[in-house]
């Protein structure tokens, strides 16, 4: 499969960048999927040990991917205890 | 506020606002040049003299029309997504105000250091005094002061609703049993109109919602005169 990609690069090299973007958007579009699955604190993956894991939430963490402005960790916390 | 036969946005008073008309300039200045110039190419197409009939391919173009476009994409996404995360950062708010959407007015709360409450209904077109703005104006505005960061609590008591001001680059569903939370920053003082914005029944286009910027000195004034009249 691979040698039959390759042979046709060798005679059509303008593939090559097409390759690369479609290639790297389904990578980049994966792995924040994957991202938003294993880290986003409202999925449950595990009933048992962590059934609601949006309860834990601390005022210091960054739950979004990137912030522009925000540096989350300077942030007290002034809420209450339950 | 909105002006008759406006095309663009309103100005921005706040810094999302202005963040969001930049990357509108931006984006439209790229579409601008794609249209121009694939325009170009058929006035030049159809009016040109010279044919090959024996072109099969050409690797230098398709890595070019490949390239080229993935690169301007790339130029639109990357302010996109700064600007998408922006939005979403609630930095550390000086005054939080609930706004409820009923049918059909908003109601403002201010509880974060005494219950303030009031309901914020449309001036009827008859009672307008001069120079007031038909179908913007509103009984009691939601004060707030300027240059600060202010959160915005939003849900419904009926139906659904959205509280939109575009001058503040703000819109946010009011959904009956669900609270949802914006934030923005008034650059500068000033009277910041807009409408409710999801269909919510026979009025719904009679809900407006008027956002007045003032200093902090006259945001404490009128929340006490406020209080000692409810």
């Amino acid at each position: 499969m691979l040698a039959v990609v390759r042979k046709q690069l060798r005679s059509h090299p303008a593939l090559i960048p097409l390759f690369i973007f479609i290639g790297g958007g389904a990578a980049m579009s994966l792995l924040y999927l994957a991202r938003l699955g294993l880290r986003n604190p409202d999925v449950c993956w595990d009933r048992k040990n962590n059934p609601e894991p949006w309860n834990k939430l601390g005022p210091n963490d960054q739950y979004k991917f990137f912030t522009v402005n925000m540096d989350y960790s300077k942030l007290k916390k002034d809420r209450p205890d339950f | 506020m909105a002006h008759p036969s406006q095309l663009g946005f309103q100005d921005a008073a706040s810094p999302v606002m202005e963040e969001l008309l930049h990357f509108h300039d931006h984006a439209l200045m790229i579409v601008f040049l794609i249209s121009t110039f694939v325009l170009y190419i058929i006035v030049a197409m159809v009016t040109t003299k010279l044919t090959n009939k024996f072109i099969l391919d050409s690797q230098e173009i398709e890595i070019i029309w490949t390239l080229l476009p993935a690169i301007i994409l790339i130029l639109i996404a990357l302010p996109s997504l700064r600007i998408l995360y922006l939005m979403d950062e609630i930095n550390d708010p000086h005054l939080t105000i609930k706004a409820m959407g009923h049918q059909w007015y908003w109601s403002y709360e201010y509880t974060d250091y005494e219950d303030l409450g009031f309901d914020s209904y449309m001036i009827p077109t008859q009672d307008l005094a001069p120079g007031q703005f038909r179908l913007l104006e509103a009984d009691h505005r939601m004060v707030v002061p300027v240059e600060s960061p202010i959160r915005v609590l939003i849900s419904a008591e009926d139906v659904l609703h959205s509280w939109a001001v575009p001058s503040l680059g703000v819109k946010m569903d009011a959904v009956p049993g669900r609270l949802n939370q914006t934030a923005f920053i008034a650059s500068h003082p000033g009277i910041f109109y807009g409408q409710c914005s999801e269909i919510c029944g026979a009025n719904h286009s009679f809900m407006p919602i008027v956002v007045e910027a003032v200093p902090l000195e006259h945001f404490e004034n009128w929340s006490s005169l406020m209080l000692e009249d409810t």
